[in-house]
């Protein structure tokens, strides 16, 4: 598989929902396979909450798989030998896009606190940016779980000339009030954290990492469920030689603990907070006085809605509301409900059905 | 689906409408129905085998019971409902009917006649029927509420349910003389284009 890692400048700057503006911004691009000369074999993924722009296989740069290795790659479900596959860092990640650890051009340090508030539609708008600059006028396919699959949802509603088909995986119209009740908790630890210095910490060379890692924590319950969990670790002891904290007792804890840890490495605090907050204030119908179906007429791609059983976090109710709000203004759209065996995280998993259903959609007419 | 029940169905479509299929199997219907008849159309299915083939054909299939979620789409206006083979195994066919004919101007219904002499002919010999429409045995079949011609008819009579069409056919699944003249007895399968007074 042809993997490409680049950063793309854009000199022209963006408007954003919240009236700022950036006046240049940076994307942390990967593209997988070939564009095709008719440029009409290009898919975007979209990446949900902590994920980046390495969605699949392996880089120089990065020796992990991508997060989404069992569903990209030659053969896969989106196949790499047939589709140009493109995925970029949202503005406002850390990973290597304009975000809280890039340098504000005003003050030539990095913005941290200050860089502005991003939506779910600023991603959309600069992703836009970034397929005039690929020369691709109709994406096959624009595809995300989660956070993800809003922003494919929002594509083919921003953009209804450029998506032929969206995937839109686990997700849901809008947060719902316990999602950003969830997402409060997390910011809250961070917030509280004596690392944080009012998100200044950057200044004084320190991380907030006790407060990421309880917020990861907390997310990775949201991210499984309560069989899962149950399954998984059951109330099975933590076996000495291998505990990562002193407290810990069962094996979820030391679970969370290694999951937590590992996360408050290398993710930033300020771009937690920037991406929750996209999450929680994300609503499609926002544009139309809160009719879905208003703004949902505007689409002209293809919809597949794909919701998991187990999936606690956006459950498949969810789904099943874009699926309705579609038929009622006669858009094309399925909708499937898989069992999951990962809670919300089922999404990033190549189950049977799964894979079978996103290779039948992209084949179809 | 048999090819002069599929012709009658299609004939009974309005151009260009808005179609439900409750019970759409592989999706077949629904792409005759897209591609003749310019319809927008949608399927309900619960196996998955059968989603996969309407994905496969890119048909707009939701994955659901029928038994459970007629009702979610009363807000969907659609022009006719389909359900085709179907009504005799849900759990309460009358009050499916009704949820039909809430979310949608018109719904087509096919059912197995019960009162078809070779079903009549079992029975007197004291067996469960067994037809070309009928083809499970007692304890396999998913019928739950098998009826004549006679009860459907007087369903929709006590229900208020117009029948703006009727036909009927004999157990080769073609029109005849004697399944249209005589329907309770020879007739094996009846097909209804039902509407609300």
């Amino acid at each position: 598989m042809k993997i490409k890692t680049e950063l793309i400048k854009f000199d022209q700057g963006l408007d954003l929902e919240s009236g700022e503006r950036l006046d240049t911004f940076d994307l942390m691009v990967e593209t997988y396979g070939q564009l095709n000369t008719d440029k009409d074999n290009g898919i975007l993924i979209c990446h949900a909450f902590s994920g980046n722009h390495h969605a699949a296989g392996k880089t120089a740069d990065s020796a992990v798989l991508g997060w989404w290795d069992e569903i990209i790659g030659p053969g896969k479900a989106i196949d790499t030998d047939i589709f140009f596959v493109v995925c970029s860092n949202n503005l406002g990640g850390c990973s290597g896009s304009s975000g809280p650890l890039s340098t504000n051009p005003e003050t030539g340090e990095s913005y941290g606190k200050d860089f502005p508030s991003v939506s779910v539609t600023d991603w959309v708008n600069s992703q836009k940016l970034l397929t005039d600059h690929l020369g691709i006028s109709k994406w096959h396919m624009v595809v995300g779980g989660s956070l993800g699959g809003m922003q494919a949802l929002q594509w083919s509603i921003s953009y209804p000339k450029k998506v032929k088909k969206a995937g839109i995986f686990a997700t849901a119209t809008k947060s719902s009030t316990q999602n950003i009740a969830m997402n409060e908790v997390g910011r809250e630890a961070i917030r509280k954290d004596k690392n944080f210095m009012g998100g200044d910490y950057l200044k004084h060379s320190v991380k907030p990492k006790n407060g990421l890692k309880a917020a990861r924590m907390l997310g990775h319950i949201t991210y499984s469920s309560e069989e899962i969990m149950d399954q998984k670790f059951g109330r099975k002891f933590q076996d000495i030689k291998s505990k990562i904290e002193g407290t810990v007792d069962y094996e979820v804890e030391n679970y969370l603990q290694y999951k937590g840890e590992k996360f408050s490495d290398t993710f930033d605090a300020n771009s937690y907070i920037l991406m929750t907050k996209a999450m929680d204030g994300y609503d499609a119908s926002y544009s139309s006085n809160g009719s879905l179906e208003n703004v949902m007429k505007k689409i002209q791609a293809k919809l597949l809605v794909v919701g998991f059983d187990s999936d606690w976090l956006y459950p498949p109710k969810r789904s099943k509301e874009i699926q309705l709000a579609a038929m009622n203004v006669d858009i094309e759209c399925s909708c499937v409900i898989l069992k999951g065996d990962q809670g919300h995280d089922s999404f990033l998993f190549a189950s049977e059905r799964f894979v079978n259903i996103i290779k039948g959609f992209l084949k179809s007419k | 689906m048999k090819t002069s029940l599929t012709h009658i169905i299609k004939a009974w479509v309005p151009e260009k409408s808005k179609v439900i299929d409750f019970g759409c199997g592989d999706g077949s219907l629904l792409k005759d129905l897209i591609d003749q008849k310019n319809i927008r159309g949608y399927g309900v299915e619960i196996d998955h085998n059968k989603i996969q083939d309407c994905i496969d054909k890119g048909i707009s299939v939701v994955e659901k019971d029928i038994d459970e979620g007629i009702q979610d789409f009363e807000t969907c206006n659609f022009d006719v409902a389909i359900m085709a083979s179907s009504i005799q195994c849900l759990k309460e066919p009358h009050l499916a009917l009704r949820k039909m004919l809430n979310l949608s101007k018109q719904c087509i219904v096919t059912l197995p006649n019960l009162g078809f002499w070779k079903c009549r002919l079992d029975l007197v010999q004291g067996r469960m029927p067994v037809t070309p429409n009928l083809p499970s045995s007692w304890y396999e079949t998913k019928n739950l509420h098998l009826c004549t011609i006679k009860d459907f008819e007087t369903l929709c009579v006590e229900e208020g349910f117009v029948i703006n069409e009727k036909l009927f056919l004999n157990d080769k699944g073609v029109k005849s003389a004697a399944a249209s003249t005589f329907p309770n007895t020879f007739a094996s399968e009846g097909v209804y284009l039902l509407a609300k007074k």
